[in-house]
């Protein structure tokens, strides 16, 4: 039996990932290296199967962890694999060997097998050459190094070279020599132990909760690896309290003994699939030997006259601009657990000529905003990160816990600012971006972009609106206009309301309790409307159809009655189909002979904003993008 | 719908990597002397467009046509498209065409 490692044994386990059994696995040896203790107590053993060529990191079987403590497998010792599944490593592209049966095949060589890169004999045997040492076979007339397989030494198994080792050195030493660090990707719910070693780039602030369960505390920081990778790690009740002062901001950590599960993506701020959890049995470790470096932060502004698509989003913002007020500290009592907490309103102007109010809370509210107080009569710049865009009047930003503000930053885009304000802002008037926004507004653009969904979503929830009617904004296009519908109704001048004839001639109003001689036709239609997902009937009252059919009811009624080669009447009509619109509608349940409907009906209706409903679609190709 | 011959969404940075090609660009005129237009691409630098432009030229053209260099274009169908323009919204569109949603466009 030869005692080198098997040529290409590496490309022979990654061609074969799940080999059906022991008979499918070719003769495979391998030198096992870097080999360490793993698991809860330490008795299953890791290493890196190297065939001179290649490695592969791998794990050993339970049934073989007494031939490691009693030494026949040591490290630089070979093994002869019989059984493996190869498991992928999530986002990384090599894989992770998990022998199922192996046995030995001889004890440590005396160092890690290599072979010449440009070797071109992948014979049986490896011939040893001059510049590196490959180990050959026991054929000593062959120049070279020749090595023989130690076996003067006292066997030590890997636990108790480990243990040696460990026994006299300082604890943060030990960490980083004992431990191999994970990379962050690398890491996933059914990895037994690891250790990372990251930088704490983003640490929110301790916040308290009650649930059914009683009343706890939670904090949670990011934390981003040498490669750039990042993950949210969360902490509750003992271990938040435990670490909230150990982590700080820039500093760097060995971390071991989290869990991982799946991240929760509507909560998602990381780009990461997994998410983590310490508990008071984690390890936090401060590695010693790191700078602290507090990344900077970069923003993604978006100028205020174009706030309106993210009312009422999930996405964040960013926002730059000139200070026009600042509001003194007001305490606003939280509803959940009657805590009260500061809040500070400022309001900010850019190049767009408008102005957005911005709510400060908490630390940002006491803190950054008394700066802001005292310096308001400078007009000072201030770049904000990771504000959420709400609808009060309008358009409104609010702070979180990840918000961060900057005055006066050293930012292009504060010089820019800075100057347009002195030239021309200082004087020029400017409107609140939310006004002309209001949600009582009928031609509302910002309602347009709140709550927009498909049509598909209408229909295919028979019971949405059972209780009260739901709202929503749909973009869509008329795509029917049926001619024989009964299309208005004859209403009161003075009050809108249905009139009938009255005997005689004129017409009776009962509310208004009155004859009238004429009376107004108002539209009160259904109409077709598709969309890329479907297509649904909806009611349409008077003043929505009357922008819709492009006359009033009166008019549309005289040209009924006229005569031609093509009817006026339907012409019109058709020059009102597939033109597209905003639909502000809602939707309601009705009973109609003893089943249920739904009720889809146009409350407010306005052009396409063409450059906006870009904007609109942009954004939710990203939001589709970032959720896959 | 003739679909033989379809022509690439460019900005200036994209027009590099499609000379010889058939593109189409939205750019803001800059001067028109002669037979040559110089105008600002979507994302902000210069494109000259060769050929005959429409009268009157209207702020913003799409042009059709082979890209001749670099940083050219020889127009066949030029199209006024008004003098508002959402150009951050175009140049998006030309990096989605040319980019993850290739497939759909070309």
């Amino acid at each position: 039996m030869a005692k080198c490692v098997s040529p290409d044994a590496i490309s022979t386990i990654l061609a074969n990932p799940s080999p059906e059994s022991s008979s499918d696995v070719p003769d495979i040896v391998v030198q096992v290296i870097d080999l360490k203790a793993t698991g809860a107590s330490g008795n299953r053993f890791m290493f890196t199967a190297n065939d001179g060529k290649m490695k592969l990191r791998g794990i050993l079987p339970t049934n073989m962890s007494s031939e490691v403590m009693s030494g026949n497998i040591q490290n630089l010792g070979l093994i002869r694999i019989l059984d493996y599944t190869l498991n992928d490593i999530p986002n990384k592209p090599e894989k992770y060997l998990i022998v199922t049966k192996c046995e030995v095949v001889s004890p440590p060589l005396e160092m890690e097998v290599k072979s010449e890169v440009k070797s071109e004999e992948t014979g049986i045997v490896l011939k040893p050459k001059q510049e590196n040492g490959i180990k050959s076979e026991v054929k000593s007339e062959v120049p070279g190094i020749f090595l023989k397989p130690k076996q003067e030494m006292v066997a030590k198994s890997a636990a108790q070279i480990v243990h040696e080792q460990r026994q006299n050195m300082a604890p943060a030493a030990r960490m980083s020599m004992t431990r191999r660090v994970f990379p962050l990707v690398s890491l996933n719910p059914y990895q037994g132990s690891w250790t990372i070693k990251v930088r704490v780039t983003s640490k929110g602030i301790m916040r308290t909760y009650k649930n059914a369960r009683g009343e706890g505390c939670v904090f949670n920081v990011e934390l981003t690896d040498e490669d750039g990778t990042q993950i949210q790690a969360t902490m509750f009740n003992e271990a938040a309290k435990k670490f909230y002062d150990r982590f700080q901001l820039g500093k760097v950590y060995f971390i071991s003994k989290g869990s991982l599960k799946l991240a929760n993506k509507q909560f998602k701020t990381v780009k990461n699939d997994y998410e983590m959890t310490l508990n008071e049995n984690s390890e936090v470790e401060e590695a010693s030997n790191e700078e602290t470096f507090v990344p900077e932060t970069t923003f993604n502004f978006v100028p205020i006259d174009s706030l309106g698509p993210y009312v009422n989003g999930t996405e964040l913002v960013d926002v730059i601009g000139v200070v026009q007020n600042v509001s003194s500290t007001m305490s606003i009592r939280r509803k959940s657990n009657n805590d009260t907490i500061p809040k500070r309103d400022i309001t900010i102007a850019d190049e767009t000529k408008k102005t957005v109010v911005v709510s400060l809370w908490n630390d940002l509210a006491t803190s950054v905003g008394q700066e802001l107080l005292d310096i308001a009569d400078k007009s000072p710049i201030v770049a904000i990160k990771s504000l959420k865009v709400g609808e009060f009047q309008g358009v409104s930003l609010s702070t979180l816990s990840r918000s961060v503000v900057l005055i006066n930053p050293d930012l292009p885009e504060a010089k820019k600012l800075r100057s347009w304000y002195d030239s021309e802002g200082k004087e020029s008037s400017m409107a609140s971006v939310g006004s002309g926004m209001s949600p009582s507004s009928k031609s509302g653009s910002r309602s347009m972009y709140s709550d927009r969904v498909s049509l598909s979503h209408i229909l295919k929830n028979p019971s949405l609106g059972e209780e009260k009617p739901v709202f929503f904004s749909v973009r869509g296009y008329i795509s029917f206009i049926k001619p024989d519908q009964a299309m208005w109704y004859r209403a009161c001048k003075t009050c809108n309301k249905k009139v009938t004839e009255a005997l005689g001639s004129g017409y009776w109003c009962e509310a208004c309790q009155k004859n009238d001689v004429e009376c107004n036709l108002r539209y009160i239609m259904a109409v077709k409307v598709s969309d890329a997902s479907g297509e649904a009937f909806i009611s349409v009252f008077n003043e929505e159809a009357e922008k819709i059919v492009g006359c009033s009811a009166d008019e549309l009624d005289k040209l009924k009655s006229e005569e031609g080669e093509e009817n006026p009447y339907q012409l019109k009509l058709k020059q009102a189909t597939w033109n597209s619109h905003l639909f502000r509608v809602s939707v309601a349940q009705s009973e109609y002979n003893n089943e249920k409907r739904q009720r889809i009906t146009v409350r407010a209706v306005a052009p396409v904003d063409f450059a906006a409903e870009s904007r609109f679609l942009l954004e939710e190709i990203t939001k589709m993008r970032a959720s896959k | 719908m003739d679909t033989s011959n379809p022509s690439v969404f460019v900005n200036a940075e994209l027009l590099r990597l499609y000379v010889g090609c058939r593109v189409r660009a939205v750019i803001q005129v800059l001067r028109s002397d002669g037979g040559v237009v110089t105008g600002k691409s979507t994302d902000e630098n210069q494109i000259i467009v060769k050929g005959s432009p429409p009268v009157p030229l209207s702020n913003f053209v799409e042009v059709i046509g082979i890209a001749d260099t670099e940083k050219s274009i020889r127009a066949e169908i030029w199209s006024n498209f008004g003098n508002t323009f959402d150009t951050h919204t175009y140049n998006q569109l030309c990096q989605l065409a040319n980019g993850e949603f290739k497939h759909l466009f070309l």
